[in-house]
């Protein structure tokens, strides 16, 4: 039997090897996961992490990590995982450790939990970072080991817009007075005031997510690089904000025309002389249920299409240019079918909706290139500058994506 | 003819993982080692275990990744399962379980299994063990935390006179120390009355022992007082037991598995699971408590149906504040009937 087949490399156009373009020319991107294929190696994977009481999550994660990557064909050739999963479970260990003190710490003093709070928010972005050069350093296309160079003030300036109102917040709690603690006038008009400040410091961080929203985008793109090729994302943080406010209004309107519905329809059914409060229960519930329903099939879709679309059609470096359009009705029915599906099958359908979410997102994005792949070369290490967080990073093989 | 020749070669593609350039190649095993070799590059080889192998599957591209961060692909799939296999390359076991549809099946039963057993024992014998670890100190603060909330949340003081709020007291010390003259220790307790409004004729129990009791239980018993000792000793059953404590316990370890199964998808989901385990659970704990407060009295020289009395008129109340109430599908206490004749055998 004659195992030779074509290779790989003369179907793609790397018949450029022998005449480089230097016309722009599209790379497609391919999913080729199936629902079927992923359902067996979820359930496995559920089987290990239940019986092992968890301990198997690294392992599970690596493994569908890399049946992702396998499936996604750039230009005909696929993305490698090369994530250690003995290196992810060290991770892994060390952010239960990190949860469970956090955890534990809330139940033992309002104080304790405050400080274990602060303290897990202080580390929260150096976590972050790390995660995001242990993915990166550990995915390849072509052999070329892609990376993540942003730096540690950056990720710290990327949640400031969120940590900033949050540590007033803190503060305001603090300085809380104790309800019941003393009955005086002072004490009801400083709960009055205590009030107010909260709903500012919530505004404040409802104002500044849009903010958080674009600033870490742009650390996220900015960092990424592959062989020599360094992204740049061009995101201004007034789209961010426009697209928030449409978001908004989207998910307002249903709510507010309902609400406006069942009120109309509980005053003319005049149930207050009914003696049942059965009605007006079901009144209120059906509303908050067709809320909660419309946030997740329309509003949410329709903040994840848009984003990825703006994000990604942002970004580009010296010889690749993204763009990404997602159209956000066809995304709203994928999430309507999956949702359907997955609660008629009790969860059963959960690795297909992921398949074809995956699909649907993936193949949406375009890539341009300009030059030729087989001229890039490996990104030089910058010396041993940075060792200590690559080597957090690596040693911890921190991934908290997906 | 040298036996290497003979091996079955593949086509595919190498990346030396410092340049994009794809290098064509024909790759064949031998004698434990991969080999590959090309027009541009000459033959080199490593050991078969030194290169991370690709899960067998029926989609996607096969790479593998060699120890010096090189990477061979093959484009043909099923060629390459094919070659691999004929090359001595075994699949290790997890992958096997995912090829076959009967395994992947029987992993699905299995796991399905080692749900139920989580759930009927490892779980609440994990949140027994973490309770019974917990510091006295620590239940005692959060006893103390809690009546501080409820007080400022929906109890007010107690409107009984003091007389009769000793009366109680002293009613229950003395069933509880003939129960324990003649039957072993009880748990430390302490009683404290409190105006519940809603919550109507009740009573519960705090971590540190603390048995709130609301006036309307106190009135709605008086002139059988008996059966408040009952009501009493069921609380201190959960006392006994460390319901309390074991049930946010296992709130919690049943929101972290359901996290892990669905969590990802959707909060709601996730929780759903956990609120009915919930109340399964607390049947259970209801069932334990009840078992407590019949042997208590029966120590004591109570007759256990002054219980009936009690049933009697909380079922009757509530029948007048019917329509008021969600059905009482969502009652966590058993049902009536098996608590009546629970608290009917002497």
């Amino acid at each position: 039997m004659d195992h030779t087949t074509t290779p790989v490399s003369a179907r793609h156009a790397d018949a450029t090897t022998l005449n480089p373009p230097t016309d722009p020319r599209d790379l497609p991107i391919e999913f080729t996961g199936s629902g079927s294929e992923y359902f067996r190696i979820w359930i496995v994977n559920l089987l290990l992490i239940v019986v092992t009481v968890g301990l198997y999550l690294p392992f599970a994660k690596a493994r569908r990590i890399r049946y992702f990557y396998a499936n996604t064909l750039i230009d005909g050739q696929a993305l490698a995982f090369h994530g250690n999963p003995w290196k992810m479970f060290r991770g892994f260990v060390l952010l239960v450790v990190l949860m469970g003190v956090y955890g534990i710490a809330g139940r033992f003093s309002p104080a304790v939990g405050l400080v274990s709070f602060i303290a897990l928010c202080v580390v929260w972005p150096a976590l972050w970072r790390a995660s995001l050069q242990f993915r990166t350093a550990n995915t390849s296309w072509r052999g070329l080991r892609m990376g993540f160079d942003g730096s540690l003030a950056g990720a710290y300036r990327a949640v400031a817009p969120l940590y900033l109102p949050l540590i007033a917040f803190i503060g305001l709690a603090l300085y809380a007075p104790q309800p019941g603690a003393a009955g005086s006038e002072h004490g009801i008009a400083s709960a009055e005031t205590f009030g107010f400040a909260i709903v500012a410091a919530m505004g404040a961080v409802a104002l500044a997510l849009p903010w958080f929203i674009a600033l870490t985008k742009r650390y996220q793109h900015s960092g990424l690089r592959c062989a020599n090729q360094h992204a740049r994302i061009d995101l201004p943080t007034w789209r961010v904000y426009g697209l928030c406010v449409k978001t908004l209004l989207m998910g307002a309107l249903p709510t507010v025309l309902l609400i406006g519905l069942a009120t109309g329809l509980a005053m003319v059914s005049g149930w207050r002389g009914q003696g049942s409060k059965a009605a007006p229960l079901l009144l209120t519930l059906l509303p908050l249920l067709l809320t909660y329903f419309t946030w997740f099939v329309v509003v949410g879709p329709y903040a994840v299409a848009r984003l990825q679309n703006l994000v990604w059609s942002g970004t580009r470096s010296d010889a690749v240019v993204f763009s990404s359009r997602l159209p956000f009705r066809s995304l709203m029915w994928l999430t309507l079918k999956n949702w359907t599906l997955t609660i008629f099958t009790l969860g059963l359908y959960r690795p297909f909706a992921a398949v074809h979410t995956a699909r649907l997102r993936l193949q949406a994005v375009a890539l341009t290139l300009t030059g030729d792949v087989a001229q890039w070369t490996a990104y030089a290490s910058p010396g041993m500058q940075d060792a200590t967080g690559d080597m957090a990073g690596d040693f911890f093989g921190i991934d908290m994506g997906l | 003819m040298n036996p290497a020749d003979a091996a079955p070669r593949l086509a595919a593609d190498h990346f030396d993982g410092s340049s994009g350039r794809a290098h064509p190649v024909q790759a064949w095993l031998h004698a434990g080692r991969l080999h590959w070799a090309g027009p541009e590059q000459p033959a080199r080889d490593v050991p078969v275990r030194s290169a991370v192998w690709p899960e067998r599957q029926r989609h996607g591209q096969r790479q593998v990744q060699l120890p010096d961060g090189g990477l061979l692909v093959f484009a043909d799939a099923a060629a390459f399962d094919a070659w691999a296999a004929a090359g001595g390359v075994r699949a290790g076991g997890v992958v096997r379980w995912q090829q076959s549809w009967r395994l992947t099946l029987l992993a699905f039963a299995l796991f399905v299994a080692s749900l139920g057993v989580l759930w009927r024992w490892g779980i609440p014998a994990a949140a027994r063990i973490a309770v019974a670890a917990m510091p006295a100190a620590v239940q005692v603060r959060i006893g103390e935390r809690t009546l501080e909330y409820a007080d400022r949340s929906w109890l007010k003081p107690s409107q009984l006179n003091s007389d009769e709020q000793a009366q109680v007291t002293q009613r229950f010390a003395a069933a509880v120390s003939a129960a324990q003259a003649r039957s072993g220790p009880q748990p430390a307790y302490r009683i404290v009355f409190r105006e519940g409004g809603k919550m109507g004729p009740n009573a519960f129990a705090l971590p540190d022992g603390t048995l709130v009791v609301t006036d309307a239980l106190v009135t709605l018993l008086r002139d059988e007082p008996q059966a408040v000792v009952g009501v009493l000793a069921h609380e201190l059953g959960h006392v006994q037991h460390q319901h309390g404590l074991r049930q946010a316990a296992q709130a919690g370890a049943v929101g972290v598995v359901a996290g892990l199964v669905v969590g990802d998808f959707s909060y709601l989901l996730a929780t759903a699971p956990a609120l009915l385990v919930q109340m399964d659970y607390s049947r259970e704990f209801e069932r334990q408590a009840d078992a407590h407060a019949r042997d208590l009295m029966r120590a004591a020289r109570i007759d256990p149906r002054v219980m009936l009395v009690f049933f009697d008129r909380v079922e009757q109340q509530a029948r007048k504040d019917a329509g008021q109430q969600l059905p009482s599908v969502f009652s966590t206490h058993p049902a009536n009937r098996e608590r009546i004749e629970f608290f009917s055998e002497r």
